[in-house]
Order: C-alpha cells, then sequence, then structure tokens
C-alpha cells in the first residue's frame, strides 16, 4: 500500500515537473501589474466563484478586448472598471496571453447532428437555437460544445452563476461591445428560465 | 437510442461500401445553379412550419430522414468524400433547411423535378443537391441514387409534407415513400400525396410555397460597388467570417463560414452571383439578424465577396474566356478583371483533398 502510494506520488510529481518546466519553456509568464488579476480569478486563472470568473482558456484577443471594454464603459462592473483600468499598454496583451495560455479541463466537442432531437431544453437552444424567435444555435459561433475561439468566450466549464449575469447583463444593457448588438439580441429572446438553464448546460458540460 | 444508433452504424458501413464501388464519373452538364424564383415576402405572410425533429419515426424510413439532417448540418462528415471545402449545407439554408425565406428544403423539394429552359433538360431534386456538391461545397456530387442523396431527398421531403399535412388538417406520420420516389422530388402529378392534400393543393400551389427561394430585393439605387462593399463587410461581417474571409474554425468546424478563398464555394455555385448573394444577406444576415443592412449595403457586400478569387468552375476547360462567354456575365465577377486580375485566372483547385 505505501509503496503503491509512493509510486503514485513519484508519478505525479514526475508530472508535475514536466508541466512546469513544459510551461516555462513556452508559457508568457504574468507582468507584475497583473498580480491584482489573481486574487479574484486565481493564480492560474481558473476563477473563484463567485468573486471572478474563469479566465483560463479564454483567447487572448477575447481578453484583451474585454478589459479594453471594461476601460471604455462598455461593460460596467464596479470591481472589474478602476481593476482594468490598471492595466495600460502592453500589460494588457501580457496578462491577456498568461491567463489564455493557462490549461483547463478537456471537453470533447460535439459536433452538430451527433444528436438528432435532445430532451434537455438547453441543449437543444445550444445545438439548434430557435428559429421561430430568430435565436440562431450558440455553437454556431461560440463553437462545438461553447469551446470558443477569436473574439467568441469559451463556455464549456465556465461558472454557471457567471453566464447568468453576463446574460442578464447583455439584457440589462451593462454588457456591450459585440457588433451590431448581435449577442444582446440573441440574450433579449431567452427567458429567465433558459437562462438559467443554459448557464447550468455550459458550466457542467465534460 | 442505442437500437438507432447501430443502424445509423450499419447504414454508415453501407455507404463506405457504396463509394469504394462508385467510381463513374459525375455527369457534366451546363447548370447554372439557378436560383428558384420567390415569391415577393408580404408582411402578413404565414409560412409552411415543418414538424419538430422529435417527431421523425422510428424504422427505416425514419433512420433516413435523420441520417439527411445529420449530413445537412455536419456535411463536413464527406470531407474528402464528396466535400472539397469546409462549408456545410446549413450555412446558407438556416435552421438545418427548415427557415422560410433562406432556400428551405421544403420548398425546393416540392418545385423539383423542375424544367430550365435554357439546357431544354429537366432536373430531378437529386439532380440539384449534386449541383450543390459539385459548385457550393467543391467537390464530386454522389452517385444519383445513392444513401447520401436518398437521405438528404428523404429529409427535405418529410420536413415538406409533414408541413403541408399539418397546413390541410391531415393527421399522422408522413406517409412513406420509396427511394426512387425520393429522389425525384414532388413536382409532378404521379407524386403521392395523401388525398385530402391533393384535394387542398395543386402540384403547381405545392411547387410555389411561399418562403421558398431568397426573397430578391429591389435593384441596387447605384451600381453594386465591391468598395463600398469593403466598408459594409469591416463594420458588419468580418468579427465572425474574419478580416481576409476565412470564416472561423473552432475544433476543427467551420461554423462561421469562409466566404471566398480555396475553403469556399467554387465559381459554379449560385451564390457567386452578386444577386443571389445580396437576396441572401439582405434576408439572412447579420446572423440571427440583429440590424438590418440596406439594400443597397446587401448589394455591394455581395459584391466585395464575390469579387474575390475562389475555387475554378469545374465547367472551365481551360479557358477562362470561353468559360465566362458560355456561363457567366451573368451578374458576377468570373472573367472580370479586379485589382489588375482577371478572376478566374488564379483560381483555386476543384475538389481539393483536406489530407
Amino acid at each position: 500500500m505505501k509503496i503503491v502510494r509512493f509510486i503514485i506520488g513519484v508519478a505525479f510529481f514526475g508530472a508535475y515537473i514536466n508541466t512546469t518546466q513544459a510551461q516555462s519553456d513556452t508559457a508568457p509568464s504574468l507582468p507584475p501589474s497583473g498580480q491584482l488579476c489573481i486574487s479574484c480569478h486565481g493564480a492560474q486563472g481558473q476563477g473563484m466563484e463567485p468573486l471572478g470568473p474563469r479566465l483560463a482558456g479564454l483567447s487572448t484577443e477575447y481578453l484583451v478586448k474585454q478589459i479594453s471594454d471594461f476601460q471604455a464603459g462598455h461593460r460596467l462592473n464596479a470591481t472589474m472598471q478602476p481593476m482594468a483600468m490598471v492595466l495600460q499598454g502592453e500589460s494588457v496583451s501580457q496578462v491577456a496571453a498568461y491567463f489564455s495560455a493557462q490549461t483547463v479541463p478537456v471537453v470533447t466537442a460535439e459536433l452538430r447532428g451527433q444528436h438528432v432531437t435532445f430532451t434537455d431544453t438547453a441543449a437543444r437552444l445550444a445545438y439548434q437555437g430557435d428559429w421561430a424567435r430568430e435565436l440562431p444555435a450558440c455553437v454556431t459561433c461560440h463553437g462545438p460544445s461553447g469551446l470558443g475561439g477569436g473574439l467568441f468566450p469559451r463556455l464549456a466549464g465556465q461558472q454557471a452563476s457567471y453566464i447568468k449575469t453576463q446574460l442578464q447583463a447583455w439584457q440589462a444593457g451593462t454588457r456591450k461591445g459585440d457588433v451590431d448588438g448581435m449577442m444582446a439580441s440573441v440574450a433579449n429572446k431567452l427567458t429567465i428560465a433558459e437562462i438559467d438553464a443554459l448557464a447550468n448546460y455550459f458550466a457542467n458540460l465534460k | 437510442m442505442k437500437s438507432s444508433a447501430i443502424v445509423l452504424l450499419a447504414a454508415m458501413g453501407s455507404l463506405t461500401v457504396q463509394a469504394q464501388a462508385e467510381t463513374e464519373p459525375v455527369q457534366e452538364r451546363p447548370d447554372k445553379q439557378a436560383p428558384l424564383p420567390s415569391s415577393p415576402k408580404m408582411s402578413d405572410q404565414t409560412y409552411l412550419t415543418p414538424r419538430s425533429l422529435s417527431a421523425i419515426p422510428e424504422g427505416a424510413f425514419g433512420d433516413k430522414v435523420r441520417l439527411g439532417y445529420q449530413l445537412f448540418v455536419n456535411t463536413q462528415q464527406l470531407r474528402d468524400k464528396y466535400v472539397g471545402n469546409e462549408l456545410n449545407c446549413v450555412n446558407c439554408h438556416m435552421d438545418a433547411g427548415r427557415k422560410a425565406n433562406a432556400s428551405p428544403l421544403w420548398g425546393a423539394y416540392f418545385a423539383y423535378p423542375a424544367y430550365r429552359k435554357k439546357d431544354d433538360k429537366v432536373s430531378s431534386f437529386e439532380e440539384r443537391i449534386q449541383g450543390c456538391f459539385n459548385y457550393s461545397m467543391n467537390g464530386k456530387a454522389p452517385a444519383s441514387g445513392s444513401p447520401e442523396l436518398v437521405a438528404l431527398s428523404a429529409y427535405a421531403y418529410w420536413l415538406g409534407m409533414g408541413g403541408l399535412m399539418d397546413e390541410a388538417n391531415i393527421s399522422g406520420p408522413v406517409p412513406e415513400i420509396s427511394d426512387a420516389e425520393l429522389v425525384k422530388g414532388a413536382k409532378r402529378d404521379d407524386f403521392p400525396v395523401p388525398e385530402a392534400l391533393a384535394k387542398a393543393m395543386t402540384v403547381e400551389q405545392r411547387a410555389n410555397l411561399p418562403g421558398r427561394g431568397y426573397p430578391e430585393i429591389p435593384k441596387p439605387e447605384q451600381a453594386y460597388s465591391p468598395e463600398r462593399g469593403k466598408a459594409v463587410y469591416v463594420a458588419h461581417c468580418q468579427t465572425c467570417h474574419g478580416v481576409d474571409g476565412q470564416g472561423q474554425a473552432i475544433a476543427g468546424v467551420y461554423a462561421l463560414p469562409p466566404l471566398w478563398g480555396p475553403q469556399s464555394y467554387n465559381w459554379g455555385a449560385g451564390m457567386h452571383r452578386v444577386n443571389t448573394a445580396a437576396f441572401f444577406i439582405h434576408e439572412n444576415m447579420p446572423f440571427g439578424k440583429s440590424m438590418q443592412l440596406t439594400n443597397q449595403q446587401a448589394w455591394d457586400v455581395a459584391a466585395y465577396i464575390n469579387s474575390h478569387e475562389r475555387p475554378q468552375d469545374p465547367r472551365n476547360k481551360g479557358d477562362v474566356k470561353q468559360a465566362q462567354d458560355k456561363y457567366h456575365n451573368d451578374s458576377d465577377y468570373y472573367g472580370v478583371t479586379v485589382d489588375g486580375k482577371v478572376l478566374g485566372t488564379d483560381s483555386y483547385p476543384v475538389f481539393p483533398k483536406k489530407s
């Protein structure tokens, strides 16, 4: 038993060394001004519910855009707006690159058509939308399983409470910055029950 | 669920066998991918509503309908077999071919076979889909009667027939018809329909369902201009389709499709025409219709998108001018000089392998 534990311990330690080495070779480091972020978002951007959402695995492009949206007042948030002002110049892209490079659990992408019908309302909205309301499928922009890319944030594994507050912020107009109001248009068509269901659906994707 | 998955796998297995046996070259013909004339949009118009996908019956017929849906939303499963770009049918036919005014499958199904004056030829529904594979998908069409064409026809038929039955208050499942009937399309006197439906609507009425095709918009006030179109593109399109028009892939899937270049539709596709693209864009873009482009903006941005190089017209026999004279000069940029280059002379390959 003890030996087994020892072996497992060594194996894990070895893996730990390997990953940290691999990261130190290639991964960007957090600039001093970014140290502020980790108190709410976690040292690896893993998120600390309900203080701060997960940043790990979001694209650099998206994170840079969000910092600039907070600075410009397109996203209204009493905590984040002053925090975002601290980041200026190249530290914005450095912070974004750091959190973007942090690893997130692998989620297996479900492709469109893998299911023809859905019993879960949220899954149906995610994959087929509801065109009677001009509501497109979430995965059209956010990618299969909401894995995200470019300006479209990863939803898979994000905190449910955060997804919910954001959809409500789009509805309330306290979050903007989307081209032609595309995301606001989608959010405004969702009921509160659908928002809850979608938030839980994406948060729990494995 | 499990049993239907097994049936599906079995079906896929037979597809592979079929494909390997299929070596006959696809027949070439002067197909212009002509759009179906659409009926004018009216504000109080109601449209056919297909049944929910959960109403697709169990069994062999339902499996064909389901496979049709799956091929339609994930056409990339046919990449390198019949598909030569990164597109999926659903890119141009919203809501998986169910949405009115987005060239719905149900509208097309009941409009074929269609006689084409230009070719003096009657095209069946499966021949029209073969055109999609050859041009829109920049690939090589599956053979007539192949499982893929049967499945896509079955899906289109099921969407249309279910919707028409509901409109005529005819209850019960959509009647199952043979593969040979399915691929021909429904615009013919000998097409099997429930008696009550035959009484309620003529073949001609069923062939002209409101919401068919992309609704036409008036000609632009100023001649369309790619230069002005570029500004529209930058403001309203590039977030999703990319600065370079090459779309965006997430997890290998281009849900946001490339609009020009090697991975988009080729010079023979209907969408390469500025009018077709303008009609599509005005009605269906930006996605989810969060704002409305003006008619002029739709024409201009369609001109911008379609004045870029894309895969070659498969009917080109080596001479752009000849292909232009025979198949183009039709509200399009093939053979036209843009930025000092004749479009079509530097086109990308037809049906390139991905791997």
